[in-house]
């Protein structure tokens, strides 16, 4: 644990156990998601499904990237995650990422992809609001996170057929915001 | 339309056994399904068994996502 630097968000009259429960939360549902995604990608297949699975494979990564950048945090922060995976997979910030019924329905693939995504958007907004000016760091974190999730509910948006993501898929390395925290 | 006062929307808090509930703009709404609220609590913030009318504003979503839980009865507005 971070003493000073846990004094000094406590200061700013952030309810510091509320914020290390978000993030719990929210590294549970980029650990699950990661899981999720797994599946559905394995599940993307044939001539529309194989176009997507790549996409999908990015922002599978990324969540799992996210995890790994939020854990620090919680830790610094005098949190901790449970000792159960089952307990940490019930309380994730967002529902499971299932399978569609019909997993060869890419347009119902879709929607779970960026169901997922949206509630991600909407959890980091959440955590980058409470946190501006006051707990430097762990807005940072939140804002690089918010940044990839999203590039990815745009992509999956752009599948649907909602209009144009603005972008291009990642050429070269994943999580160009999230980085500088995993090295 | 089954209509609810304070003490009965109190008790269904999602608590044991009880079902979680909660009011939005006179309507009352079954989360107990809802991934979100399970235990009655939603996130650290807010718990089943309540009026959260005035909460919406500062949540991270709109009305969309209470359109998800099916409307069980009423709740006059006081």
């Amino acid at each position: 644990m971070a003493k000073v630097a846990r004094e000094m968000v406590e200061k700013t009259g952030i309810n510091l156990d509320q914020l290390v429960e978000l993030l719990v939360k929210n590294a549970a549902a980029e650990l699950t998601t990661f899981y999720y995604y797994t599946i559905l990608r394995a599940n993307l297949i044939g001539l529309e499904g194989e176009g997507i699975k790549e996409i999908a494979e990015t922002a599978r990564i990324e969540d799992r990237n996210h995890f790994e950048a939020l854990v620090p945090r919680i830790y610094e922060l005098g949190g901790n995650l449970p000792e159960d995976m089952k307990v940490f997979h019930d309380l994730s910030a967002c529902p499971p990422a299932r399978l569609p019924k019909n997993p060869k329905d890419v347009k119902a693939m879709l929607k779970v992809l960026v169901e997922a995504e949206r509630c991600a958007v909407r959890g980091y907004t959440y955590i980058c609001n409470l946190t501006a000016g006051k707990d430097h760091r762990t807005y940072d974190l939140s804002t690089a996170i918010l940044n990839e999730e999203i590039e990815h509910e745009s992509w999956f948006s752009e599948f649907l057929g909602e209009g144009p993501s603005g972008h291009f898929m990642r050429r070269g390395e994943t999580s160009p915001f999230v980085g500088k925290f995993l090295r | 339309m089954r209509r609810f006062d304070k003490k009965e929307l109190t008790r269904c808090n999602g608590e044991a056994d009880a079902p979680a509930f909660i009011a939005y703009k006179g309507n009352v709404y079954d989360v107990s399904r809802n991934f979100l609220w399970q235990g009655g609590r939603h996130f650290r913030i807010h718990t089943a068994g309540s009026d959260l009318t005035h909460c919406l504003d500062l949540a991270p979503h709109g009305e969309e996502m209470l359109e998800r839980c099916p409307v069980i009865g009423e709740f006059p507005e006081e």
